[in-house]
């Protein structure tokens, strides 16, 4: 009897809204407010873009705070994985070693950065735009199966803009894809919708390279007679004038054939989807 | 104490498919299978109206239609009229059908996840510029119907016995 009377009862917060208009006139006017939304995305009204940025900041920052016990309880579980790992001390060890490496090939690139430097001045090449990096958290990843993307915290109030790179350790994630006053949407480069012009710096070859949708990547358009190796890196070529160049993208894989022709590539790239929590947003030095 | 019980047993629909729709890839694609391949919420939102058509409003689908395109970057209004349509087809196939056993249950999902999928892409061609791709379309569809039993059956196990 309580299940029948549950039953017949309503979403609780919106009951009262649908006792108060007759069901009958629901259904009808949800769905014209639904097409009203869909043709309004058509239109380029200031005042309907800056209502909908309005009602995504709004959306994007509750869903924030609902999200924050699940990630806690998700992170809890991962800094006791820490806490229990008894191998702490060899990996210690291993990292000190690994540091000890990073910082003599520093100075190394320090040393091929100023003579780059100085070859520049000689030869009259001008440097191109600098950019500064402006840091923010993911609040949010979502994907479908139209779309994959990151909703960031920082919007137009940091000077965000539409197809500015977001990175992280200078690994290039993918770009800006929807501005809001507060809040940002970032396409990662494995959404269908991205194609980012890239560069093979060891075989001089450059590429487009596409997201396939299904957490992957795939390269376009390269030369017919174009021979990669395993392990080729990839950058940003830096073509399209927006994206900087020589951001790291991530590796080539192939599966050895002879026949270079059959041969095919894979992309393995620089970062892992799911566990991203910081990024940044590189925009040019005015 | 019962009937306390009995509420939360009823909202915690409600709850697991909010859920569901605002951390669609924590759920789905770390946890199940990589890249967006199940549709969780259309199992959903079908079994509760196919069995109870008045456990999800369409007040409550209409919301979290708007909120999920919020967050996926959809044209607004395009998952409301999905989910929407979605819970309308399943009360109206399972009016249709005067014997229900589980492989009318089944083809009356398979019809309707099929008529929503034509809609959302109908109207991501019509009022966006995201391109899409027929092959993942036709994978989410398949391994949404290969989970519709378990899923269901978990469903079932824990709201109807």
């Amino acid at each position: 009897m309580s299940e029948n009377r549950l039953a017949r009862s309503s979403t609780p917060g919106v009951s009262s809204l649908q006792r108060t208009i007759s069901k009958k006139f629901l259904l009808p006017s949800y769905i014209i407010i639904s097409f009203l939304f869909l043709f309004s995305e058509r239109s380029d009204f200031r005042a309907i873009r800056f209502l909908k940025a309005l009602i995504n900041d709004g959306i994007t920052y509750s869903i924030y705070i609902v999200n924050t016990p699940i990630k806690l309880i998700s992170d809890m579980s991962s800094s006791a994985k820490q806490y229990f790992n008894f191998n702490i001390v060899l990996e210690n060890k291993k990292l000190k070693d690994e540091i000890e490496q990073l910082n003599s090939e520093k100075r190394e690139l320090q040393f091929f950065k100023n003579e780059n430097d100085n070859l520049k001045r000689v030869l009259g090449i001008k440097n191109k735009d600098d950019y500064v990096s402006v840091y923010a958290k993911i609040i949010h990843e979502d994907t479908n199966e139209f779309a994959k993307n990151l909703i960031l915290t920082i919007g137009s109030n940091e000077g965000v803009q539409l197809g500015q790179a977001i990175v992280r350790n200078n690994v290039y994630l993918g770009k800006i894809s929807e501005v809001n006053l507060f809040s940002s949407k970032a396409m990662i480069i494995t959404d269908l919708n991205s194609r980012i012009p890239v560069v093979i710096p060891s075989r001089g070859v450059n590429a487009i390279l596409k997201g396939s949708g299904l957490g992957g990547a795939q390269l376009l358009f390269l030369p017919q007679n174009a021979v990669l190796e395993n392990n080729d890196q990839i950058y940003t070529s830096g073509s399209d004038g927006i994206i900087k160049e020589g951001l790291y993208v991530g590796k080539i894989i192939t599966d050895n054939k002879k026949d270079i022709k059959k041969r095919k590539y894979s992309v393995d790239l620089g970062f892992k989807e799911h566990q991203l929590n910081y990024v940044s947003v590189l925009k040019v030095k005015k | 104490m019962n009937s306390f019980l009995e509420k939360i047993k009823f909202y915690s629909a409600h709850i697991i498919f909010t859920l569901i729709c605002i951390n669609d890839s924590i759920f789905i694609n770390t946890w199940i299978a990589p890249g967006p391949i199940i549709n969780i919420k259309y199992i959903l939102i079908f079994y509760f109206c196919f069995f109870e058509k008045d456990r999800f409003s369409i007040t409550f689908l209409f919301l979290i239609g708007l909120i999920f395109d919020s967050l996926q970057g959809m044209p607004f209004g395009m998952t409301s009229i999905c989910f929407i349509l979605l819970s309308k087809l399943a009360s109206y196939l399972k009016k249709r059908r005067t014997q229900t056993n589980f492989q009318n249950e089944f083809v009356a999902f398979a019809i309707s996840l099929l008529i929503v999928q034509i809609i959302s892409v109908i109207i991501l061609s019509n009022f966006s510029q995201i391109p899409f791709e027929y092959l993942l379309l036709a994978i989410n569809i398949i391994v949404s119907l290969i989970f519709y039993p378990v899923i269901r059956t978990l469903l079932k196990v824990f709201y109807h016995y």
